[in-house]
Order: C-alpha cells, then sequence, then structure tokens
C-alpha cells in the first residue's frame, strides 16, 4: 500500500491543495493539522458526525433510568414517609434525573467519540509528521486508488500548491 | 465626552467629573488581536510546551514546599478527625455544620468558573477563553476534589461514607432520594466526571504535541500513553469540535444545576435566612463571582512565572474583571432583596434572621461579606482599576475572603439562633478544623503546582485556531 | 451589500391585516366590558399591556447586552429589537392607563386597613409610592431606549464607530437600571396581587420570562418580516443563533420555575404554598399547559441542530413559547385578582390579538425610519461570516 504525502507551512495552502485534488477526482486519505482548520471540513466534502446523537440516547436513557430507579425504591423497594411528602414525590426525583442524564450523556459521547476515533490509552495510530501537532500540515493520498503513471503528476500539483514537501511511502 | 455633575449639599459643593475617553476611530475597526507578539504557530508550541521540558524555577519548588506542606498538616488534622470523632471539631447541637460546609461550599464554588470559561464562554463564541480554559478546568477538577473531601469527613462514621450511594444491601436500604444531601452526592460526583472528561478530552490533541516535541525516551512513552494516539487527522478535528461544543452544551447547565443543588441543602428547610427561592441562581452568580477571582489569582502568578503575558494579556484580566462586575452586582442584588423581603414578608423570624446577622455576635462576619462582596467588585466600573494587574491581584483575594464569609454568614447565622431562644448557642472552631481548611488549600495549590510543570497550561491546539499568523 | 432591499415599506395590506386585529381587540373589549366583571376585564388589560411593554423592554436589554459584550452575529437582525423596543413609549401609555383600573386588580389596596398582613407593608404598598415608582420606570426605560435609538439611527448617516462607542455607556446604564427595576416592577404589578404572598426569586422569574418573551417575539417578528418579502440577507447562522436563545433560555426558565415551585413544595409551610395549590387545584390543566409550552415542547424540538437552522420551524416554537408566557403571566394574575375561575375565550384572546395588532403596529411603522441594515456598524460583516458548530 503506497501512500503519497504532501507537506505544507501555510493553512490557506492546504486548503487551496485540498480543493485542488477534490476537483481533479483524488482521493485523499486522510489530512493532518495542528489544530481544526476552518473550512477543512467543507473542502475534503467530510459528513457531519452522528456523535450528538450518542449524547442525546445517553441523557435519554440516563434521564429515564434515573427517575424509575428512584420512582421503584420509593414506591415498590422500601417506600418511606420522609416530611409527609408522597411516594412517588416528583419535584424531589427531578434533581437526580437531572444529574443522571447528563452523565450518561457525557459518558456517551466521549466513549463513542474515543472509539470512532481509533482514540484510546494503548492506541499506536501512524504519525506522517511529528511538526504536523506542531506547525504543520500534512495530505495523503492513498495510491491504491491512483495510477502509478499519475505520481508524477500528484507530484507537481502538490509542489504548484506550495508544498514544503512530498513524500513516497511503501 | 464629559459629564460635569454639581451636588449641593448644604453649603458644600460637590463637582464630580466624569470623563470617557474613546479610542481613535481605526483601532476598533477590526477586532484587537486576542493573543499579542504575533506569534506563529511554532511560537505557541514551544512556548507552552518549554516550561514542560524545562528545569522548574526556584519559585515552583518553593511554592511546592509551602502547599505540600500545608496538605501534610491538613492530612494529619483530617487523620486525626476520623481516629478520634467529630468531637474534635467546634460543632455542637445548635451549629451543626460550621467551617466543613462553609469549606465545602466554598471549593465547589471555586470550581465554577472552570466550566464557566470552558463550557459557557465557548457556547458565546467568546474566543478570548482559548488562553485560559486549560488552566480554569484544571482548577475547577482540584476544587471539587478539595470540596469532595469535607462532606466525606464530616460524616462521623467515615468508614461507612459508601452508604450515600444506592447499592443493593442485605439491608434492603436505599438512600433517601427525597433529601437534598443525597442530591449532592449525585451533583458532585457528576460534576466531577464531567469535568474530568471535558477537560481530558481538550487536553488530548495537546498532550500529543508535547509526546510530539519531547524528546526524552521515557518521557516521550509517558505522554504517548496519556495522549491516547492522537494524529491530528481532519476527521478526529472535527469530531473534536463537535464533542466539545456537545459537552459545552450538556456541561452548562450542569454547571448551574450543581450549586443550585448545594443551595437546595439550605433553601429546602425551614429555618430563616435559609429557606428562601433565590437561593439557587444567587449561589450560582456567587460562585462564577468567586471562581473567577480565584482563576485570577492563579493565572496572574502563572503568566508572570511562565512568561505567558502575551497569552494572558491584560486584555483577558480586564474580560474577566467585567464578568466579576455582574456576577459581583447579581450577588448584591440578592442581598438586598433578601433584606427586602425579610421585611415585606411580615415573618418575624426572617427579619430577626437578618437583623442578628447585621447585629448579632457575628456582625463583624457579616460586615467582612458585605464589603468584601458589595462594594469591592463595584470598583471595577473604573477602567484603570479593572487594567491594573495589581489592584485585581488583591481584589481576587479580597473577593474569595468575602465569599468564604459569606457561605460561614448563612450557615453559622441561621443555625445559631434560630426559632427556640432556649437552644440558642455560639460557634467557635477549633485549631483543627482550620487545619483541615489550611490542608485543602495546601492540597489544591498542590496539585496545580504540578499541573503547571506537567501539563500544557494553555490549550494550545485552540489558541492556535484564533490567530491570524498561520 | 449594494443590491440588497433594506428599505421597508408598511404596505397598504399590512395596515388593514393590522386594523382587522386590532377592530378584533375592541370588539372583545366591548364584549368583556358588558358581560364580565370589572375584576376580568381589569385584569386582562394588565396582562395585556404588562406583556407587550415587558417584550419592549426584552428587545432593549436584547440590544443592550450585544453592545456591551461587543457582539458581531447579531448586526443583521438587529433593526428588529430596535423597533420591537419602540413599542415601550405606547407601553408605557398603555400601563398609565392601567392605573385607573388597580383597584380592581390590587386588592391590597382596599384591604390594607383591615389586614393586618398587608398593613404590615404599607410602607411599600401604597397607591402614591406605586404610581410614582411607575413614572420612574416608565421614564427612564424610555429615555434609555429612544437613546440608543437614536444613535443607532444616526450611525448610519455618520461614522458608525462613535456612535457605537457612544451607546455602551448607555447599554450600560440601560442593563443596570433594568435589572434592579424590573424586580420591583413585577413585585409590584405581579407579586403584589398575591399580597399575603411572597417569593425572593420572583422578580428573577419573571425576568427570565421577559427575556424569552422577548427572543420569541424578535423571531416571530423575523418570520413576518421574511414572509413579507423582506430580510433575504440573513444566514441560516443567524437564525441558529436566535433558536439557541429561545432554547437556552426556555431552559433557564424553567429552571428558575422550578426552583421557586420546589422549594416551596418541599418546605410545605402554608403561609407561602397556597399560592401553589390554589393554581394546582383550580387552574390544573393551564398549570401543567405553561410548562409544557414553555420547556418541554421547545426543547424537544430544537435539542435537533437541524431544526433550529429552518426559519419556519424556530418561528413555531417561538409562537409555542409566546403563548406560553402569556399563560404564564395569566397564572401570576387571575388566581389573585378573581375569586371564581374564569374561563379563558373569546374575550381573553381577542383582546391580546387587537394589543397584538397595536404591537405590530408600531413595529412596523418603526422598521420603515430606518434601514433593515445598519450600514455602518463597525461589525456589519461579522454577522454574515461565522458558522456556528
Amino acid at each position: 500500500m503506497k501512500e503519497i504525502s504532501g507537506y505544507y507551512d501555510k493553512e490557506a495552502s492546504l486548503l487551496e491543495a485540498v480543493k485542488n485534488l477534490r476537483e481533479n477526482k483524488i482521493k485523499i486519505k486522510d489530512v493532518f493539522s495542528p489544530y481544526p482548520v476552518h473550512g477543512l471540513d467543507h473542502a475534503m466534502g467530510l459528513k457531519r458526525s452522528w456523535l450528538p446523537r450518542a449524547a442525546f440516547i445517553g441523557g435519554a436513557v440516563g434521564a429515564i433510568s434515573g427517575f424509575g430507579f428512584q420512582v421503584w425504591v420509593f414506591t415498590r423497594a422500601y417506600p418511606i414517609n420522609i416530611g409527609g411528602k408522597p411516594f412517588l414525590a416528583a419535584p424531589s426525583f427531578i434533581p437526580v434525573t437531572f444529574e443522571c442524564a447528563i452523565l450518561f450523556a457525557a459518558f456517551a459521547i466521549v466513549i463513542a467519540y474515543l472509539f470512532r476515533s481509533h482514540l484510546g490509552a494503548g492506541a499506536d495510530n501512524k504519525i506522517y509528521d511529528e511538526r504536523a501537532t506542531n506547525d504543520r500540515f500534512v495530505v495523503v493520498l492513498d495510491t491504491a486508488e491512483i495510477e502509478s503513471n499519475e505520481t508524477e503528476k500528484i507530484k507537481s500539483k502538490f509542489e504548484e500548491t506550495g508544498a514544503m514537501n512530498v513524500k513516497f511511502e511503501e | 465626552m464629559k459629564f460635569i455633575w454639581i451636588l449641593k449639599f448644604g453649603t458644600c459643593n460637590f463637582k464630580i467629573i466624569v470623563s470617557l475617553k474613546y479610542k481613535n476611530v481605526s483601532e476598533i475597526s477590526t477586532r484587537e488581536p486576542l493573543i499579542q507578539g504575533n506569534k506563529s504557530l511554532k511560537d505557541i508550541t514551544d512556548d507552552v510546551f518549554n516550561p514542560i521540558v524545562a528545569k522548574p524555577g526556584k519559585l515552583w519548588f518553593l511554592g511546592l514546599m509551602i502547599a505540600g506542606s500545608a496538605a501534610l498538616i491538613g492530612i494529619i488534622a483530617i487523620v486525626l478527625t476520623i481516629w478520634k470523632g467529630i468531637g474534635l471539631w467546634g460543632v455542637n447541637k445548635t451549629v451543626g455544620w460550621g467551617w466543613s460546609i462553609t469549606n465545602f461550599v466554598w471549593w465547589v464554588g471555586i470550581g465554577h468558573a472552570g466550566t464557566f470559561i470552558s463550557a459557557i464562554l465557548l457556547l458565546f463564541r467568546q474566543k478570548w477563553r482559548t488562553s485560559i480554559n486549560r488552566s480554569a478546568e484544571a482548577m475547577t477538577i482540584f476544587a471539587v476534589i478539595c470540596a469532595g473531601l469535607f462532606p466525606l469527613i464530616h460524616m462521623g462514621r467515615f468508614l461507612l461514607g459508601f452508604f450515600i450511594f444506592p447499592y443493593p444491601n442485605t439491608r434492603d436500604v436505599w438512600v433517601n432520594f427525597n433529601s437534598p444531601l443525597l442530591w449532592d452526592v449525585f451533583a458532585i460526583t457528576t460534576y466531577f466526571l464531567v469535568s474530568l472528561i471535558f477537560w481530558y478530552v481538550g487536553l488530548i490533541p495537546d498532550l500529543g504535541t508535547v509526546r510530539d516535541k519531547m524528546k526524552t525516551k521515557f518521557k516521550k512513552t509517558i505522554y504517548k500513553f496519556l495522549s491516547f494516539g492522537w494524529t491530528g487527522s481532519a476527521k478526529h478535528w472535527q469530531r473534536f469540535e463537535i464533542v466539545s461544543f456537545t459537552l459545552a452544551g450538556l456541561a452548562a447547565p450542569l454547571v448551574l444545576s450543581v450549586h443550585t443543588i448545594v443551595s437546595f441543602d439550605f433553601a429546602t428547610s425551614v429555618i430563616p435566612g435559609w429557606h428562601t427561592t433565590i437561593f439557587p441562581p444567587y449561589f450560582v452568580s456567587g460562585a462564577i463571582f468567586s471562581g473567577f477571582a480565584m482563576v485570577l489569582t492563579l493565572l496572574i502568578i502563572a503568566r508572570k512565572t511562565m512568561n505567558l503575558q502575551d497569552y494572558i494579556t491584560i486584555n483577558h484580566i480586564e474580560l474577566m474583571n467585567k464578568i466579576i462586575i455582574l456576577t459581583g452586582s447579581v450577588v448584591g442584588v440578592a442581598y438586598m432583596t433578601e433584606l427586602f423581603m425579610a421585611w415585606y414578608s411580615g415573618v418575624e423570624y426572617e427579619l430577626f434572621a437578618f437583623i442578628n446577622r447585621a447585629t448579632g455576635p457575628y456582625w463583624w462576619a457579616y460586615w467582612i461579606m458585605m464589603t468584601c462582596n458589595v462594594i469591592s467588585p463595584q470598583l471595577f466600573w473604573f477602567k484603570k482599576l479593572r487594567r491594573s494587574i495589581g489592584f485585581t491581584f488583591f481584589m481576587s483575594i479580597l473577593i474569595n475572603i468575602g465569599m468564604w464569609f459569606e457561605r460561614f454568614v448563612i450557615i453559622v447565622t441561621s443555625l445559631h439562633r434560630d426559632y427556640l431562644p432556649s437552644s440558642w448557642e455560639m460557634y467557635k472552631p477549633t485549631l483543627i478544623e482550620v487545619a483541615i481548611f489550611v490542608g485543602t488549600l495546601g492540597i489544591f495549590f498542590t496539585l496545580f503546582l504540578l499541573f503547571v510543570r506537567f501539563f500544557p497550561v494553555i490549550a494550545m491546539a485552540e489558541v492556535k485556531t484564533t490567530i491570524k499568523n498561520k | 451589500m449594494e443590491n440588497l432591499n433594506t428599505t421597508f415599506q408598511f404596505s397598504k395590506k399590512a395596515k388593514i391585516v393590522l386594523s382587522i386585529l386590532i377592530f378584533i381587540g375592541l370588539v372583545a373589549l366591548a364584549y368583556g366590558i358588558f358581560k364580565y366583571s370589572p375584576e376580568k376585564v381589569w385584569s386582562a388589560l394588565v396582562l395585556n399591556s404588562i406583556n407587550f411593554l415587558t417584550i419592549g423592554l426584552g428587545a432593549t436589554f436584547f440590544l443592550a447586552i450585544h453592545i456591551i459584550t461587543q457582539a458581531g452575529w447579531h448586526v443583521s437582525i438587529q433593526r428588529i429589537p430596535e423597533a420591537i423596543s419602540m413599542y415601550i413609549p405606547i407601553g408605557g401609555i398603555f400601563m398609565l392607563v392601567m392605573l385607573f383600573g388597580i383597584n380592581h386588580v390590587y386588592h391590597w389596596i382596599h384591604e390594607v386597613h383591615h389586614d393586618p398582613i398587608i398593613t404590615n407593608k404599607e410602607a411599600y404598598l401604597n397607591v402614591p409610592f406605586f404610581v410614582i415608582r411607575l413614572i420612574i420606570y416608565l421614564s427612564v426605560w424610555t429615555a434609555l431606549t429612544l437613546v440608543l435609538r437614536k444613535l443607532s439611527k444616526k450611525s448610519d448617516i455618520q461614522d458608525g464607530l462613535n456612535f457605537y462607542n457612544k451607546g455602551r455607556t448607555y447599554a450600560a446604564l440601560f442593563l443596570v437600571f433594568f435589572a434592579l427595576t424590573i424586580v420591583t416592577f413585577a413585585w409590584d404589578w405581579f407579586m403584589s396581587i398575591e399580597a399575603h404572598w411572597f417569593s425572593t426569586l420572583f422578580g428573577w422569574y419573571v425576568l427570565s420570562g421577559v427575556i424569552v418573551k422577548s427572543f420569541a417575539v424578535i423571531i416571530i417578528v423575523l418570520a413576518i418580516l421574511k414572509y413579507m418579502g423582506y430580510m433575504d440577507f440573513i444566514t441560516k447562522d443567524n437564525i441558529h443563533d436566535l433558536a439557541r436563545y429561545l432554547f437556552s433560555f426556555g431552559i433557564f426558565w424553567m429552571y428558575l420555575w422550578f426552583s421557586q415551585f420546589m422549594l416551596i413544595w418541599y418546605a410545605n409551610i402554608p403561609e407561602e404554598t397556597f399560592y401553589f395549590i390554589h393554581r394546582l387545584e383550580d387552574y390544573k390543566v393551564l398549570f401543567f399547559l405553561n410548562l409544557a409550552l414553555n420547556f418541554l415542547i421547545p426543547f424537544l424540538v430544537l435539542v435537533v441542530r437541524k431544526f433550529r437552522r429552518v426559519l419556519w420551524i424556530v418561528a413555531a416554537m417561538a409562537v409555542v413559547v409566546f403563548i406560553g408566557q402569556w399563560v404564564d403571566q395569566y397564572l401570576m394574575i387571575f388566581p389573585g385578582t378573581m375569586k371564581e375561575v374564569p374561563n379563558i375565550g373569546f374575550f381573553d384572546i381577542g383582546l391580546t390579538i387587537g394589543f397584538f395588532g397595536i404591537f405590530l403596529w408600531v413595529v412596523l411603522q418603526s422598521l420603515t425610519k430606518a434601514d433593515l441594515l445598519p450600514k455602518n456598524h463597525p461589525y456589519l460583516k461579522e454577522s454574515f461570516n461565522y458558522e456556528n458548530i
């Protein structure tokens, strides 16, 4: 699996390069940057993440289970008369319900995020350039999608959009 | 533009001149740069990375020693309390909550500024928060740790502390969901965990940066582990922004709910001075007020010692002072409202509670609170004072003292003289209680000093999104 | 920016529609005067007078907050809250007219002599002081609102930055004065209806309702303008931000409602709980409708990001919130003024429609007085060029 990667040091050049490559129907494997580049998602045609749905589902589950659990405890498991309040004391149950909703929602989205992005305590993801987290931008193309005679064309395309360096990898 | 008023009091004339100066047209036609010094991406990485890899200065070691010693004193006091019992404290049947719960509320309140900066300012698209949110969030976590100690150790039967969590047991007994003290358990636990993961999710990209810049193999492995394999991929960044925004949307109501639930500890009671509906937003406002003061205390020191003045600029400090005016004024208005309602309600106990606060045996605490909380934030209306680092630092300490006294006044004055005069009592803290408080200060500063030593104190990636030079 | 349509014309068709609304209101009023007790008529008049006055105040509040925080996103819609705030003088006149009917609504006026609880409050609850307070509120609110409007209009003709900066001082003054006086206004005109009751949170709770109601009306006016063919230049992100305000302040209102209710319910002290018991027993449907309209429905719909960017959905939720806040105010007034539980019918709804007609007339008239875009505003470009996550 060969990879071609172009290295940039200016955000503007990066965006131009990505637009250029997409216009020429060259498939981009990934782009690395030290910060979220404004406009890069559009340029790359990335679809919006569905992660907030995980948060909503987590929140709904948390709210229902939190409230349901309290109702069960106070009406079925061990009903106790606390200060004359009814067993199903809805106003009392709201704070814990709310906290459970937030807790489950937050954990749901973060766990989904980490799993989906292959981030974790022992994760070993490939680093293309140690300066990609500092001040460089990297565009990586997967050459399984590219003919061998086009590699020169791609190299020149990188260079004309201001790449500092182009690398070919096996 | 000049306003001149002349006030006549009898034979005295006062001339008040208010001169408002506006900046030159060309200066504010576009927004001022947030970060000074025309930094490049590399500059930002270097400025924040260097304190991690460089040998810490003498001040850091000195600070760590002092904070560590204080922490040790506190831990000894806590161990003694657990060993010998709550009798070592000054609490009695009438005043069952003294310094312990005052400190608890004080610490939780301080924690709120971090979440406010991280979450609420993110939702309001306030880019200036990027210089301060990392340290503010760390401060929140450490403050909540200190806060969480108090409910645990004030219980008496410390080893049965796990009773507060609902777990199936052979006695078939569950926790009391009708009690605000239990709501606190859920609130503080949730707040701690959500703050922690919010802080850490934001840290991951910066830990990746630190990992990639680190040359020492041992340290590199540690940061490699901590950075969770971050690569900087565009898809990951997209998710990162969406997750940050969603967490901010969750953390914003959370931060309101936590101090609200803490206020419910008092407001759900029937005691005059405690049972009043204004407590929830008033407590939240007070929390943000004291939290920002603590952020200022920490960052004014940090920016000087770590050379981060270009990132935490005088403009950042001024903006934080403006938030202090807002929240401090809200607290002041709440005081006025309570006083008015005490009269308007016609409830003689409520009226007495407030007269007792101002003129009873704890009058000194009340007036410290009023001076520090009502008068001092109003001084920040003056631009010169808002932009004075020395004055801001002095005020930040004063505000935290004032907010400590506010909780003390609320708790102790309402407890020590409520409905039945025959049970009126005085409360005085013992040395052990004072030592525990000093200990939590030690724990807090120790943790913060360790944080600035080993972690990037400024959110590099977020700051990089705000500069023009890239 | 050159070929944007930024001049608003108050068309004949619009005037006819609004005249019909006002006519409905007058018919409803006449109907009410003949059929119902003075308590009911004056209570409804007070409700509507306060409702629309506070919507105007909330609009000035919106402007003031965005000026002092140096916000830029709102500039494209800024003229809408400005026009809404121009209702304040008219709303003020209505409030002064209400003074003629306060005997029917504020029972403390005639009960002060034989009810010891109310006699105790006489230093605050007496008619002269009540009237003076109203006059002070109205004068300062009107003056500061007019100044802000004048500065904004001047900025169109002359240097935008200078007037923007001057506006900041007046905005700060307005915010401080408003924050203090809306609380006391709420005590005077809402809380004193139930003169035996008190709640320290009440003022802020009413303030949160004012804020969310104003955001709702800004959105409704925007939707009306869009329907009439104007405001083409606003972006989806502008709509998104307005929706976020509606969403988050709806939650904030719910939070304050719950805090007030739960604390009184929990402590179970009779001198406080009678307020809610009365509402729960005799006004049960409205009581829960209040929560559904103000929180449940807007929350469940606007939590979906896609919907926050579609104007007609956001406007629909704004209408729901507007009705919800009307119900909230109804519950603050009528249970205290009426001895028997009244029905809501043609009179109540017709009267509100009439007031809405007058309100919208003033708003549309004000929109003709200046361009729909503050062309010299220093942050104008920003309001078109930002993206929401």
